[in-house]
């Protein structure tokens, strides 16, 4: 009992003495560090969640661990988080809209909101485009429309109720009806395409080999700002359909964490993102370079994410 | 095309001797992880790849090779030994295996299906390397609407394995369809039936289902009907004979058909993504049942049996990479896996593949020759190993097999709501099985459901709405055709013979009662 009185008393000189902004370099977590994947084994999610654990793990010494918590595109693994008590050092990992996206829908039903977790950081952003065959008819979303009037109708695959909204919003706008086919991901929409099923659809990143192989071409960005690797192609909302949708994936520890914590492990991640392993998955995995940003950017990309989810949604 | 020097360099890349034993340490823990009941050959690669991180791109893809190939050996082996199949697609290897197993030939069950596999997976790995681009070209074409045909035409042939009943076939067939319901619908992404648990949101997981319905009801059941003191194992007693504990090259060669025809289907499913393993499997046993002159011994041992359903489902495995490898598009779990095991090394999958990575592609061709001769070395020997392993006394093998089958499903699902979800399909499996009504038949329904549900959605968003639209796909007429005249091939067989003996919900019961009247 003396003793440990004593430590305390030493620990709390400690913390006089050294200040509160030494704590970040000092904490060390007690136990492995578990990052908490929202997808299953596989995805691009979980590819870059390994190799972010795994340079993690190499540059701080701390034992990293990664877990699949799969369910409603990240929604279980966020509610478990949410509801288990605050240990310092389980991070979940998962992609901003599909969370967002719940939030709106059935907000009322989950048991957390955007302020239940502390943000860590971004590791990475989906770039979203239309493409389509690169001998289909059409070069531009504009041109797409007038395609799709002049024919009637115009099969086109999505992958998630995002991008139906988006091309709600765009029916809206050119009073043009797409016949909407529903695609188990990237891969599938890949697929109707070069099958000639679909003469265009959503893809973020799996259509790259073949616009290098030239057999694809992007139409539009679905994201606010144009797309990295087709800065020349403009963005629905340039193109005069005022909707899109940004995909971030970020990391999160439940609301309450110890700041020395947040701040060690935000610390850590920055540092992990910058290293050139991250940078190769990152590049294979959504065809853009890593971008963390950082505590307050990943809390205001949710904050900002969720206001442009009830924007589609009241279409 | 891809130059010959490439080819040539990317096969003398991989005959080293440390990439040999990497294919060998790979095979041996595919084989042993794909064994062990409840884990299976999908979790086997997923606790593989993380042991690549740190090895340069050719060792690592050699190594999840062996992995790959060993598992898909590996997984028959429970099924047949001790009838507690971990996925779908054992199950129907369990149909045949486990009655020829306890017929005192255990060996000669599992060498069948070693051999079986090996046949049918090295027929799609060569289709796989003289004729992928083609093939994947082919594939494209085949969009949701004939793939709604092609598996409208898979059920009408599997259905001819309903049992005696029609009646409880088809109950069994719309259980197993209400609970793949259970998730989000795959049109609009709303939850149905999961009752504010949202770790449903996704769908009940596959293992917990099938390990819960398949493995552990199997455990429990014969648990009870265990005598307390009874130290006997779990095997019948060999029967003595040479014969009985190896397969003739006759046995083998009477089975060619067999496996060409299992081969071919596995490979023809296996190149179009998303039907899977599980319909192969059955579709060549249900063809190759109805083909027989004595389709009475099916389920009660038949070597055909296990040629065909092993042939069919590793020929699937091999088919799966035609199009991971050609367009990037994973066919299943496991390819998947494998995609993202790729990717981490550096590989990218698609168009360019072939022209920017031919030699390591040709490499990863090499490593899969020379996986399938070492599982074929490593089975043999393998196998032997687990006779003896499940000759332990029956209390100690059931013990340890829940375990396994707890520690297999917990890892699969990501913690024990998977577990609880497999304990509550153990004990519907015990109540279906005691009432008569097939588990196989419900897991075909439970596998597939969600798949020709979303392959349906799709056609219909592509006939705009309406089915009589489908004439503009000849494919999917043809298909349709020939799946209604199975349907009736299959009923009239039905009249024209007794009720059919085998019954695939029950079959241990059947045949332990021929051997002890």
């Amino acid at each position: 009992m003396k003793l440990a009185s004593k430590l305390r008393a030493l620990g709390a000189a400690a913390l006089i003495a050294f200040g509160v902004p030494a704590l970040a370099q000092d904490w060390a977590p007690d136990g492995p560090i578990t990052i908490e994947i929202g997808f299953g084994a596989g995805g691009s999610t979980d590819t870059m969640g390994r190799v972010l654990a795994e340079v993690m793990k190499e540059q701080t010494g701390w034992n990293v661990i990664v877990e699949n918590r799969p369910g409603g595109g990240g929604v279980a693994m966020f509610t478990s988080l949410s509801q288990r008590p605050v240990d310092n050092q389980t991070i979940g990992m998962g992609v901003g809209i599909p969370v967002l996206v719940q939030l709106v829908q059935r907000g009322d039903e989950l048991p957390f909101d955007i302020a239940s977790f502390d943000y860590l950081g971004t590791i990475a952003k989906a770039e979203l485009a239309v493409v389509a065959s690169a001998d289909a008819p059409f070069d531009t979303l504009q041109e797409m429309i007038a395609y799709a009037k002049e024919q009637g109708n115009m099969p086109l695959a999505t992958m998630a109720p995002p991008q139906v909204l988006m091309m709600n919003a765009t029916t809206k706008a050119s009073g043009v009806d797409f016949n909407l086919v529903t695609a188990d991901g990237g891969a599938e929409v890949i697929r109707l395409i070069l099958g000639g099923q679909v003469l265009a659809g959503f893809a973020s990143g799996e259509h790259f080999p073949y616009m290098e192989s030239g057999d694809m071409k992007v139409i539009a960005s679905a994201n606010q700002s144009r797309l990295s690797y087709a800065p020349e192609t403009p963005t629905f909302i340039e193109s005069g359909v005022d909707a899109y949708v940004d995909a971030v994936f970020f990391l999160a520890m439940k609301t309450g964490s110890d700041p020395a914590a947040t701040a060690a492990i935000a610390a850590a991640i920055d540092e992990a993102v910058q290293s050139p392993e991250i940078a190769e998955i990152v590049r294979n995995a959504v065809q853009g370079d890593p971008i963390n940003m950082g505590p307050e950017g990943a809390k205001l990309m949710m904050t900002d994410g969720l206001e442009n989810a009830k924007r589609l949604f009241a279409n | 095309m891809v130059d010959f020097s490439i080819i040539l360099a990317g096969f003398v890349d991989v005959f080293t001797p440390i990439n040999l034993a990497f294919v060998v340490f790979g095979v041996v823990l595919g084989q042993f992880v794909g064994a062990v009941p409840g884990i299976g050959p999908v979790m086997a690669m997923a606790i593989a790849i993380p042991f690549t991180f740190g090895l340069d791109p050719l060792p690592a893809i050699a190594f999840l090779v062996g992995v790959n190939k060993g598992g898909l050996v590996g997984g028959a082996v429970p099924a047949v030994l001790m009838n507690t199949p971990g996925t779908p697609d054992a199950a129907a290897t369990a149909m045949d295996g486990y009655p020829l197993a306890q017929q005192g030939k255990p060996l000669k069950a599992t060498k069948m299906a070693l051999f079986s596999s090996i046949t049918g997976d090295t027929f799609s790995d060569i289709v796989l390397i003289t004729v992928s681009a083609p093939l994947a070209i082919l594939a494209l074409k085949m969009g949701p609407v004939e793939v709604v045909a092609l598996m409208v035409f898979a059920f009408s042939i599997i259905s001819g394995l309903m049992g005696e009943s029609l009646t409880k076939g088809v109950i069994a067939a719309a259980l197993g369809l209400l609970f793949s319901f259970v998730g989000t619908d795959p049109e609009h992404f709303t939850p149905r039936l999961i009752f504010g648990y949202w770790d449903l949101f996704d769908g009940l997981a596959l293992p917990s289902v099938a390990i819960g319905m398949l493995a552990i009801s199997e455990i429990l059941r014969r648990m009870s009907e265990t005598r307390r003191g009874e130290g006997k194992g779990l095997l019948v007693a060999d029967t003595g004979k040479p014969e009985d504990r190896r397969v003739s090259f006759a046995e083998y060669w009477a089975c060619r058909f067999t496996l060409l025809r299992g081969a071919t289907i596995g490979t023809i499913l296996g190149a179009l993504p998303g039907i899977g393993s599980t319909a192969a499997a059955f579709m060549s046993y249900a063809m190759t049942k109805a083909a027989s002159k004595e389709p009475e011994t099916f389920g009660k041992g038949n070597l055909h049996g296990i040629a065909a359903t092993e042939s069919a489902n590793s020929a699937v495995v091999g088919a799966n990479l035609i199009p991971l490898l050609t367009l990037g598009i994973p066919g299943s779990v496991t390819a998947a896996l494998i995609i993202s095991a790729f990717m981490i090394h550096g590989m990218q999958p698609g168009p360019l593949l072939f022209e920017n990575q031919g030699r390591l592609v040709y490499g990863l061709f090499g490593a899969m020759i020379m996986a399938n001769f070492i599982n074929l070395w490593v089975g043999q020997a393998g196998l032997r190993l687990w006779v003896k392993v499940v000759s332990a006394p029956e209390a100690v093998i059931f013990a340890s097999a829940l375990l396994l089958c707890f520690v297999g499903v917990s890892m699969a699902t990501n913690g024990l709501f998977g577990v609880t979800v497999m304990l509550i399909f153990a004990v519907f499996g015990l109540l279906m099985h005691s009432f008569g009504y097939s588990l196989v038949i419900f897991i075909i329904a439970f596998f597939l459901g969600p798949q020709f549900e979303k392959s349906l959605a799709q056609a219909i968003a592509l006939l705009n709405g309406n089915l009589l639209n489908i004439y503009t796909s000849p494919v999917a007429v043809a298909l349709l055709a020939l799946s209604v005249m199975s349907v009736f091939w299959f009923l009239s067989k039905r009249s024209n013979t007794a009720a059919d003996t085998t019954n695939l919900g029950v079959p241990d019961g059947e045949t332990l009662d021929q051997k002890h009247p």
